[in-house]
């Protein structure tokens, strides 16, 4: 018996032919199929948000999305969120100017939550951005978090990046 | 013989009898074990005043850095880089004495291959190896020198260095050159430092080295591992405390698709399969009796956590609490189990092929695993090799218990690299946790409005004992060093008395980022602060009231009267937000924090924290910062929500819909006040943890009257 699934996927906009298990979490297709290791496991439930992408547009926290919902769609992951490494996407740049990350551990699922926010709030208050991503950091840097989003809706908005 | 006098006392040299990596000081105290109380108070008095030594002996320049030919350095890190930026700190301190760009030195993990390795946690990366890293690196800088001198055929003296270049009169050559040169090293004699006044780098803000593959996603972590050939492990672990496993069906799991291999043992059952979804799939169909107590529960924890119970070990005993006549004041404190939840769960990569085995992994102590794995499986320790790699969140968590040895078994089994990850639910429930705690505190007041006599009982489980040989245990009668850390109280108080009841609980517990200090410091600063309103003197001039001269308390009294200017402690606020204010002193450092609430649907909301510090010399003043601010959201957490329970024999938390921690919707204002106060840095990563609880519940106590007196604060102020 073939338990195994034919998948086409766009990967950060490259195409990509699998055959993976239907139902295996997208998470593990990404990190051990693909071999793109920025999207984090943190919790398996969708509680923390580091395992945090976009299908479609959509932000979804894929360690409980199952791979096979996710068959002719376009993925984002953390390494495409910016055109190039040279070419920082305003919330990575600003995650850096105000240097955000401790571990880093969640940081590349608060990045995908938070360039997400901009793109549909392009000027949020600090109570949009408290109340609009409920993701985990156990390293304490939710303070940094607010201030670089802050800052990334006005480089953005300023056209810088 | 003659000279064993001589290596006796050698070996009783404070700085010796400081690096207590484990048998030194169980070594030491078994010398000890004669007149029990006074030495242990003795070793009470000495451990809660001591420094801790690095681990590290080897300062050949060539395990530390290597010279590489674009002309920069890359420094192998013998400490583990778990957010604390202790990479960056170590680049800064080894730019100076190298004269060398900052820019230009990557910090990479040392592994036991080509490097030298340390333990990393007690906030120690930066106070134990700030001289010893600028005497490595001097060390090279000056061999450097001395081979220029051979080359050149001319002095050593006179040739100088300025930013890589290696200089005498019209002579020049970057380091990269002039190793390209070299076949055979001579390695200089350690140098002099350099004094502190020629730094360029440190002391000054510094962009963390580390962030820019952070930012990118770049596979960093341990979790990142990949190894051709490797193959996923998911192990089935009893649920329950000290379960015994009483019969398992693993048919449905052998007959997934995908699965290589179902190895029953004893106490678990691990899966190995070509893919992660296949194990946990086949882990799903296993089905497992235990053999367990029910009877266990966060009632009967409680119960047992009890001041007069368990092994009684008084570790001071100043003055004379007894004598004190006048109605004694008092207050009983609780603190709960407390778990770690580092966002990366507990991991290994191990590689067993030819008796020769290789661990990948984010782990805090390289030293616990090889053991572990070498007692456990016996396996030469020389044929172990540890590849540390960056931790997702660590805060005592990877220090010691680690699946490495169901990993090990489980490669040995499959004959290829295994990756094998704890579950979340493994995490919470296989782990270790901090020990839940109870405290009496009495207290007397003199005609003058001071306390005269002050009384710590504290109950605790052990925290630190993991690290010490088991003879410790029997030695020390408590774990006053650890557990206890922060137990005393340390104001100028006449007659004071602290005693450790010592209690094994039936589960797992050990270090949480602060240790002891953590609950201690909550019971103490409450408690001072129930004594200042007991007074009726301001509880901030309260506290002052109690510091001298002496050193620490010079140091203390100054960071208060700076947060109380910096805080606007004396200026009026309005009428519906609370203001409370707590300090300790960590390892040297003082941390005090002015926090204020207001109460919003029934809840307490912290609003602004200022929080002041104190961390001896400063390296990275915004690396700091981090900490410090990082510091009082996993204290917010822990103090507000945080609270490890028990049913029927085991943790009832599984995953973060059941324990609840802090996300951007309880970010305050944090203010952070950098004081320098002292020439030798002391550590941030704990110490401005354990005043947050004390100064959110002496703000619920400002602005309600109501004292809460049990962590997590959100359920004790429900219920007050």
């Amino acid at each position: 018996m073939n338990i195994y699934m034919k998948l086409t996927l766009t990967i950060n906009n490259k195409h990509t032919n699998l055959e993976v298990e239907p139902n295996m979490p997208l998470l593990w297709l990404i990190r051990d199929e693909v071999n793109l290791k920025g999207t984090k496991f943190g919790c398996g439930k969708a509680q923390c948000g580091a395992c945090s992408l976009y299908v479609d547009g959509d932000l979804i926290r894929s360690c409980s999305y199952p791979s096979q919902m996710a068959n002719n769609k376009k993925i984002t992951t953390i390494e495409g969120l910016s055109e190039d490494e040279k070419h920082l996407h305003p919330i990575q740049q600003a995650w850096l100017d105000i240097q955000v990350p401790q571990c880093g551990y969640c940081q590349s699922g608060f990045m995908m939550a938070a360039a997400k926010l901009l793109e549909e709030n392009p000027n949020p208050t600090v109570d949009d951005i408290k109340n609009g991503i409920s993701n985990i950091c156990r390293c304490g840097t939710h303070p940094r978090i607010i201030k670089a989003i802050l800052l990334a809706a006005k480089l953005k908005n300023d056209g810088k990046h | 013989m003659e000279n064993t006098d001589k290596i006796n006392k050698k070996r009783f040299s404070r700085r010796n009898f400081l690096a207590i990596s484990g048998s030194g000081l169980a070594g030491a105290l078994a010398l000890l074990y004669f007149g029990r109380v006074p030495i242990r108070r003795k070793i009470s008095d000495f451990t809660s005043e001591m420094e801790i030594a690095a681990d590290v002996s080897n300062l050949d320049p060539k395990l530390w850095f290597e010279l590489n030919a674009d002309n920069t350095i890359t420094l192998k890190s013998p400490k583990v880089e778990m957010g604390q930026g202790i990479f960056t700190g170590f680049a800064m301190l080894a730019a100076e004495e190298l004269d060398f760009q900052l820019d230009k030195i990557k910090v990479v993990h040392a592994n036991s291959k080509n490097g030298v390795l340390s333990n990393t946690g007690v906030s120690n990366s930066t106070s134990s190896f700030y001289v010893i890293i600028r005497e490595v690196a001097a060390t090279l800088r000056e061999t450097l020198k001395l081979q220029a001198s051979k080359i050149w055929n001319v002095p050593i003296t006179n040739i100088s260095t300025k930013d890589g270049m290696l200089i005498a009169g019209d002579k020049k050559i970057s380091y990269a050159d002039l190793a390209k040169q070299i076949t055979k090293w001579e390695i200089a004699e350690k140098p002099a430092l350099r004094p502190t006044s020629t730094f360029k780098y440190v002391g000054k803000e510094q962009k963390r080295i580390d962030l820019p593959d952070k930012i990118l996603g770049k596979p960093i972590y341990g979790i990142d591992t990949t190894l051709p050939d490797m193959v996923y492990g998911v192990a089935l672990y009893s649920p329950y405390f000290n379960g015994k496993l009483k019969s398992v069906d693993t048919n449905n799991a052998k007959n997934t698709e995908g699965v290589l291999k179902v190895l029953e043992e004893k106490e678990w059952i691990g899966v190995v399969a070509k893919t992660r979804y296949a194990a946990e799939s086949a882990i799903e169909k296993i089905t497992a009796d235990w053999d367990y107590d029910p009877n266990i529960n966060t009632k009967s924890i409680e119960k047992l956590m009890t001041v007069g119970n368990g092994n009684e070990v008084n570790i001071q005993n100043d003055g004379d609490t007894d004598k004190v006549s006048s109605e004694a004041i008092t207050g009983e404190y609780r603190t709960p189990i407390g778990f770690h939840a580092c966002l990366e769960p507990s991991l290994v990569v191990a590689d067993f092929k030819d008796n020769k085995l290789t661990l990948y992994t984010s782990f805090q102590n390289p030293d616990y695993i090889k053991t572990a794995v070498s007692e456990a499986l016996d396996i030469d320790k020389k044929n172990i090799e540890i590849m540390p790699a960056y931790l997702g969140g660590g805060f005592g968590r990877k220090a010691f218990k680690s699946n490495v040895v169901e990993a090990v078994k489980l490669s040995k089994a499959v004959g290829k690299p295994v990756h094998l990850l704890y579950t979340r639910q493994q995490e919470f429930q296989n782990g270790y946790v901090r020990p839940n705690t109870h405290h009496v505190l009495k207290g007397k007041l003199g005609n003058d409005g001071k306390i005269l006599a002050f009384e710590h009982d504290i109950a605790t489980g052990p925290m630190g004992f993991k690290a010490l040989p088991s003879i410790a245990e029997t030695i020390l009668g408590a774990d006053f060093v650890v557990a206890g850390h922060g137990s005393r109280c340390a104001y100028r108080i006449p007659n004071i008395k602290t005693t450790v009841w010592h209690n094994n609980l039936p589960f797992e517990t050990s270090m949480w980022r602060g240790v002891g200090m953590f609950a201690n410091t909550f019971a103490i600063e409450s408690f001072i602060d129930e004594l200042a309103h007991k007074a009726g003197v301001n509880p901030l001039k309260f506290r002052i009231d109690h510091c001298d001269d002496t050193p620490q308390l010079a140091r203390r009294k100054k960071l208060l009267e700076i947060l109380s200017e910096k805080s606007g402690w004396n200026l009026s606020k309005p009428t519906d937000i609370g203001r409370g204010l707590a300090v300790c002193d960590d390892r040297k450092t003082i941390s005090a924090a002015v926090v204020e609430m207001k109460i919003i649907d029934g809840a307490i909301k912290i609003l602004r924290v200022i929080h002041a510090i104190d961390p001896g010399k400063i390296i990275n003043p915004d690396g700091i910062r981090q900490q410090v601010e990082g510091a009082t959201m996993m204290a917010i957490s822990a103090s507000l929500y945080e609270r490890g329970t028990i049913e029927n024999g085991q943790f009832e938390q599984t995953n973060f819909h059941n324990y609840k921690v802090v996300r951007l919707s309880d970010t305050p204002e944090i203010e952070v006040i950098l004081h320098e106060g002292s020439e030798i840095p002391t550590g941030v990563g704990e110490p401005p943890i354990s005043p947050i609880a004390p100064a959110i519940a002496n703000a619920v106590f400002n602005l309600t009257g109501k004292r809460l007196r049990a962590l997590p604060l959100q359920e004790a102020f429900q219920k007050s």
